[in-house]
């Protein structure tokens, strides 16, 4: 994703402040997929490698789900949710640039059978509090790319 | 508050890199950085984050030679690292460092190039990943971005380097080492001590490190030491992580791609390899006839590592490269058009196994 695109937050999504990370709860299957968010990709670059836990891992969150290498600068990946990994897209580790093509869609990376949602998501931002979050990280990274 | 610094020498690879992981951990929960300027016990191979070892070294010399083979938490390609190569780790918290690699990169690498500024040696920042001097690569850089939120900078400084020794760990696109080649590697290579002509040792080269780090993030560093606690982490991590085949020699579900373009002309043979990761280049090995210096030769490699490969992307590089570097009698776009050539052959994009035969249009110089 080009860093000069405008930064997409689909109203849909629950999102990790610090590691730019977004989070859907599937309502039907009680599910969570995880995903990075545009911010996150803009600081990142091109994703060149993805590498995610096997299916059946549990993840506190805050704990690596997966790493990966984008632009020579290599992170790893904190689960946003406690829970237990169910699906790992292979589509993306196999051609991780998906992520950058289409972070909210097909570049997913895990789904997550969460342990504790409610608490979880409370720590997430969400609905109404998107806007406001969104306008202070993009004026952030801006004052950060400023003064490095 | 000042920063900690902590001098080692002759570490073992999986505690020396289990020891920068540990410190980045704790870094994100401490207000005071860590700078950790070391060297490794002679040899250990270091890989990149995702790459895999039995491609990238030759595994059956390290085991008969006694050199260690371990993966690094950072990205980028294989070092060799031993007495003479200056490992220099800054594990600090990640809030407020800014987010973008590159102007991290670039921020964390000020401190090595005051350093080497002070030596006398004008190195500058390049792409996303080097520090080279005259085009030639002396450092390695990576950056590395724990769930913690800590964050660790790394890189190798290259005050000497047994070129031989490099050929004969690390794989190379060349098939036979021979003298030539080997004087080809070390042409693309700056070391400290070549570039002084003077056998300046590590510790006068660690003082100068660690005074321009000091001095690029305008703080005090206090010596120190790993402590008990840091100590039993580390030695965790070493049994749970960088002591275990499984994460020395863990393959990515990417598949590595290469391909290889030639050109050949009246005027001589262009013979260009990319290594590609998705659309990025990841490594471009350049041979021919059209170059009058071997370090405009590295200049252009280092330009088009970790670049984007698409064709648009590569022929504005190699333009810029072109200008920098007026010293060849190839025409930049003919350039260009192999090394894209190459990537398409690495995409699959073509029938061919590599290959490609034309008259550029016009020379250059």
């Amino acid at each position: 994703m080009s860093s000069d695109r405008p930064f997409e937050t689909p109203p849909d999504r629950h999102y990790d402040r610090e590691h730019h990370l977004w989070a859907h709860r599937d309502v039907e299957s009680g599910r969570v997929r995880i995903g990075i968010d545009s911010i996150g990709l803009s600081s990142l670059g091109d994703l060149a490698y993805v590498s995610l836990h096997a299916t059946g891992t549990t993840t506190p969150r805050g704990s690596a789900l997966g790493s990966l290498e984008a632009a020579k600068m290599t992170t790893t990946i904190a689960a946003p949710v406690t829970g237990t990994i169910v699906a790992r897209n292979d589509a993306v580790l196999k051609d991780p640039s998906l992520v950058n093509a289409d972070p909210y869609g097909a570049g997913w990376l895990v789904e997550i059978e969460p342990a504790r949602w409610e608490q979880d998501s409370a720590e997430l931002v969400s609905g109404g509090a998107i806007e406001p979050w969104l306008a202070a990280e993009v004026e952030r990274l801006q004052t950060e790319g400023r003064t490095d | 508050m000042g920063w900690r610094l902590i001098i080692e020498d002759g570490v073992g690879a999986a505690a020396g890199l289990a020891a920068d992981e540990v410190l980045t951990r704790r870094a994100a929960q401490s207000a005071a950085p860590t700078l950790r300027l070391y060297t490794y016990r002679p040899h250990a191979a270091l890989i990149g984050r995702f790459q895999d070892a039995a491609h990238e070294v030759h595994l059956d010399y390290c085991e008969r030679h006694d050199i260690e083979v371990n993966r690094r938490p950072t990205g980028g390609g294989a070092i060799l690292m031993g007495p003479d190569q200056l490992g220099i780790a800054l594990a600090m918290p990640g809030r407020g460092a800014g987010l973008r690699a590159r102007e991290l990169m670039a921020r964390f690498s000020e401190g090595l190039v005051r350093a080497l500024h002070d030596l006398g040696i004008d190195a500058r920042f390049r792409g996303k990943n080097d520090l080279e001097v005259g085009g030639r690569k002396i450092a390695g850089l990576g950056i590395h971005r724990e769930a913690s939120g800590g964050l660790l900078f790394h890189a190798s400084l290259l005050v000497d380097l047994d070129v031989a020794l490099m050929a004969r760990v690390l794989k190379t696109p060349f098939t036979e080492i021979t003298e030539a080649e080997l004087e080809t590697v070390a042409a693309r290579t700056s070391t400290v001590r070549a570039l002084l002509r003077d056998e300046i040792s590590l510790d006068e080269v660690r003082t100068r490190v660690a005074t321009g780090f000091g001095a690029s993030f305008e703080v005090e560093l206090e010596p120190g030491r790993l402590e008990a606690d840091e100590r039993a982490d580390i030695a965790t991590l070493v049994a749970d992580r960088y002591g275990r085949e499984d994460w020395i020699f863990q393959r990515t579900d990417v598949p590595d791609r290469s391909g290889r373009a030639t050109l050949r002309t009246t005027g001589g043979l262009l013979d260009v390899q990319v290594a590609l990761a998705g659309p990025t280049i990841v490594a471009l090995h350049v041979r021919g006839d059209f170059f009058e210096s071997e370090a405009a030769v590295a200049d252009l490699e280092g330009r088009l590592r970790w670049h984007p490969g698409a064709r648009d992307a590569v022929a504005a590089t190699v333009r810029a490269w072109a200008q920098a570097n007026p010293e060849h009698s190839l025409a930049p776009d003919a350039l260009a058009s192999v090394i894209d050539r190459a990537v398409a052959v690495g995409r699959g994009d073509t029938g061919e196994p590599y290959g490609c035969f034309v008259t550029p249009e016009s020379t250059h110089g």
